[in-house]
């Protein structure tokens, strides 16, 4: 069974193939990343069987795990694919999709992060780390104190600064982001039709 | 002296400042000339590309084209190895993707042309002033000081991005060291993930796997654990306390940056290479 996306006739294996250009149907289970992952062992699922999910179309289950919102890009899955299979760009892919179609899991404090970190660069030009770390704890009150010695430490030392960097240029940030939302919006939009 | 571009990058403006401090003056120690892009902007980092993938390869190839067309050079040093392997992948997914390539020019405003080396710290040494002149620089060598090299994911990984010769076992990083008088240690966590940017919400998973890649540095006979990523450097060093939390046994290993261990051969002065910034003392294998 399938998962329709937008419409009955789009899979996941082919939306994903149309963003990236990886094509998940060359996986044949070897689990060659799930053994080199670091973040297997701590969601439901690994990446053997997301990748075998994206074949069977069936987006609702990984949707419903965390490990997408885990994986850290880390790329020893895509080194050692004996397929050539860029699975840590299908991770990518799939975050892209749970953003586009509202499908972040209540558990996945990382796409909150992933947010706050992108508005912060696209508003400064440069990531300003204050910012992002004070709308996570506005927007997650129950980790209030994670790690409140460690900012108090790392404030101390000068390790987080109070002010954005300056002297980016903003201005060219600007113009450079909404120019590539928009081709990507309609590249996105024309692919699935 | 050698111009190179340079490209700081976020992380060196705020949570690794002492990157960027012992960069700059081993650079300028070794001949190296640095010149700062300027108002250059953030690389897109983790979020760009989870986010959206022509943002992703037009931030880096941006830096890219001030480097070609307004600074006339052909070389670029991008020490944070996060900033590093956002660079060579945009370089490496343009040159492989022809409507990318066409739509980067368009956001950017200029056309991309390639053209440009992009070096991580370790090239920079490595590389650029090489094994044999930087031992003939060493004023101050290290006597022996057992070094594990961390080089973490993105120094190697993928190596079609990055070009790296050994991605399962890197050395240039060792050869570095050894060149500086230490003895780089053998152990089997060089290249396994920190969990990078995970700190900043998921720390469980992260204290778990810092203190796997450090236990097995320090079971390796290691006395310091080298870095050349600012993600990396933070985790391993942030994280012992944590550690400590649940094995009272745990005894501290100081996480440095090449670039302050190269600083430290050189003879240049503690205060200029940020030693103070650790939140694990390194005065004594620093001494």
């Amino acid at each position: 069974m399938t998962t329709a996306l937008a419409a009955p006739d789009v899979v996941l294996a082919t939306t994903i193939r149309r963003g990236a250009g990886i094509n998940a149907y060359k996986c044949y289970q070897c689990k060659k990343c799930t053994a080199g992952c670091p973040v297997a062992g701590f969601a439901g699922l690994h990446p053997a069987q997301i990748v075998r999910a994206v074949q069977l179309g069936d987006l609702a289950t990984i949707m419903a795990d965390r490990f997408i919102w885990l994986c850290t890009g880390c790329q020893t899955c895509s080194t050692r694919c004996p397929q050539e299979i860029d699975v840590a760009g299908i991770m990518d892919e799939l975050r892209m999709l749970a953003f586009e179609h509202d499908l972040v899991p209540k558990d996945a404090p990382f796409a909150g992060i992933l947010k706050y970190n992108a508005d912060s660069f696209k508003r400064w030009g440069r990531l300003y780390e204050l910012e992002l770390l004070a709308r996570d704890k506005i927007m997650r009150p129950g980790s209030m104190t994670d790690d409140l010695m460690l900012g108090v430490k790392m404030v101390m030392k000068g390790k987080i600064g109070f002010v954005p960097s300056r002297g980016g240029d903003r201005a060219q940030m600007k113009r450079m982001v909404e120019a590539a939302e928009r081709i990507e919006k309609q590249r996105r939009a024309g692919s699935a039709s | 002296m050698t111009a190179l571009a340079y490209y700081p990058g976020c992380s060196l403006h705020s949570t690794a400042t002492e990157m960027d401090e012992s960069f700059k003056v081993t650079c300028e120690a070794l001949g190296l000339e640095l010149r700062e892009i300027p108002g250059w902007e953030c690389c897109g980092n983790t979020a760009a590309h989870s986010m959206n993938r022509l943002l992703a390869a037009a931030l880096p190839a941006n830096e890219l084209v001030k480097v070609k067309d307004d600074m006339q050079l052909d070389a670029v040093a991008v020490p944070c190895a996060a900033c590093f392997s956002r660079f060579t992948t945009a370089v490496h997914e343009v040159a492989e993707d022809e409507r990318l390539a066409a739509d980067v020019t368009e956001v950017v405003g200029r056309p991309y042309t390639g053209g440009v080396t992009v070096w991580n710290m370790v090239d920079v040494y490595h590389d650029g002033v090489g094994v044999e002149a930087l031992k003939a620089k060493v004023a101050k060598p290290f006597g022996g000081l057992k070094v594990a090299c961390y080089y973490g994911c993105l120094l190697t990984r993928p190596p079609k991005v990055t070009l790296a010769e050994d991605p399962e076992y890197p050395t240039h990083m060792d050869a570095v060291v050894e060149a500086l008088g230490c003895a780089a240690v053998e152990w089997g966590y060089k290249t396994d993930c920190c969990g990078a940017s995970l700190a900043l919400c998921e720390q469980d998973v992260v204290v778990e796997l810092t203190r796997k890649i450090l236990e097995n540095a320090r079971d390796c006979g290691a006395e310091a654990v080298a870095a050349a990523c600012p993600l990396c450097q933070v985790n391993l060093d942030t994280r012992q306390d944590d550690i400590a939390k649940t094995d009272p046994s745990w005894r501290r290993l100081p996480v440095l940056y090449v670039s302050q261990i190269v600083g430290r051969a050189l003879g240049i002065d503690g205060a200029r290479l940020g030693l103070k910034k650790h939140m694990v003392d390194v005065a004594a294998v620093m001494a």
